[in-house]
């Protein structure tokens, strides 16, 4: 079957509840994920949305399977690029597996479509959020918010 | 897969990064291990263990090198019974003392067991990179249980 996909891993000096916490709690988002943050009840089959600092919808989907503080699967499209939003929902799997002092976080993003715009888009993003909430975590500063690519 | 590429964000100097990965010094204490090498286009360069008996785990020549922004070099078993495969380092500046250091390790196509070692190795050795630039700490990467690197 076609599809494309973005695979990032790194490791982070924290516990898998404090790493829990700073992807899925609106106050921790914020300060790492420049400004964005996330909306969900974080039950499975509940909505799930990212935010801009503005309000407006950047992306929207699902919360599809939630073991805290383990693993998080969401359904997940974009919301605010037609050209993203038309190659439909991608599925987005976090893995937390701690190891001493630290914690090996997983990130999967795929879509069900060759050489997709989206999974290009989301691998220039996610490096960007995932130094940012390891300097944070493990010095207490994240990445400035002005350090985010050009937000269109 | 022909291509591995990971990209990380680190508070640093540029020429700190260069160090961190040329200087034997350095390299030994978030790598554990440590690249010798004059550091010159067309020069061997050899990938060694940090331990005492200094083993050369993975050895090549330097393609290009043009401190303290980009290295590209060859990469290989010392049996040399695959093609080498190739590691390209870019360090630009992204912000006002942010650095955005890119690896993209290629011609992985005919060895796949390399391209699974180094898909394990590299997430980490960068993240305890990060980590030692950032805080001055880092952890042992290869006693850890997830052990492809």
């Amino acid at each position: 079957m076609a599809n494309s996909s973005f695979v990032y891993v790194s490791y982070i000096r924290t516990t898998q509840q404090e790493l829990w916490d700073a992807l899925t709690k609106p106050e921790f988002q914020r300060r790492y994920w420049f400004g964005m943050h996330q909306e969900s009840d974080w039950k499975a089959g509940s909505p799930w949305a990212m935010k801009f600092g503005d309000g407006r919808t950047a992306d929207a989907g699902e919360v599809v399977e939630i073991d805290p503080p383990k693993r998080l699967v969401l359904k997940w499209r974009n919301e605010f690029r037609p050209e993203l939003k038309e190659e439909g929902f991608s599925r987005c799997v976090y893995d937390f597996e701690p190891d001493g002092d630290i914690v090996r976080l997983t990130i999967i993003h795929t879509i069900d479509r060759d050489a997709a715009k989206f999974i290009e888009a989301v691998a220039g993003g996610w490096p960007r959020v995932l130094s940012s909430l390891k300097s944070m975590l493990e010095t207490g500063e994240p990445m400035a918010r002005t350090h985010s690519a050009p937000q269109t | 897969m022909s291509q591995f590429v990971y990209v990380t964000y680190i508070y640093a100097p540029p020429q700190q990064v260069w160090d961190a990965i040329t200087k034997p010094e350095f390299a030994r204490r978030y790598w554990m291990h440590y690249n010798v090498s004059d550091w010159k286009p067309g020069s061997r360069w050899e990938h060694r263990h940090g331990d005492d008996s200094g083993k050369v785990l993975i050895e090549g020549a330097v393609v290009e090198a043009d401190p303290p922004r980009r290295l590209v070099m060859t990469w290989t078993r010392p049996d040399h019974s695959k093609e080498p495969s190739r590691v390209t380092f870019d360090i630009v500046d992204y912000a006002p003392g942010l650095i955005c250091l890119t690896v993209t390790h290629d011609r992985l196509e005919n060895d796949p067991a390399m391209a699974s070692s180094i898909s394990g190795g590299w997430p980490k050795v960068l993240s305890n990179l990060k980590s030692l630039l950032e805080t001055g700490r880092t952890e042992n990467i290869w006693l850890t249980k997830n052990k492809e690197g």
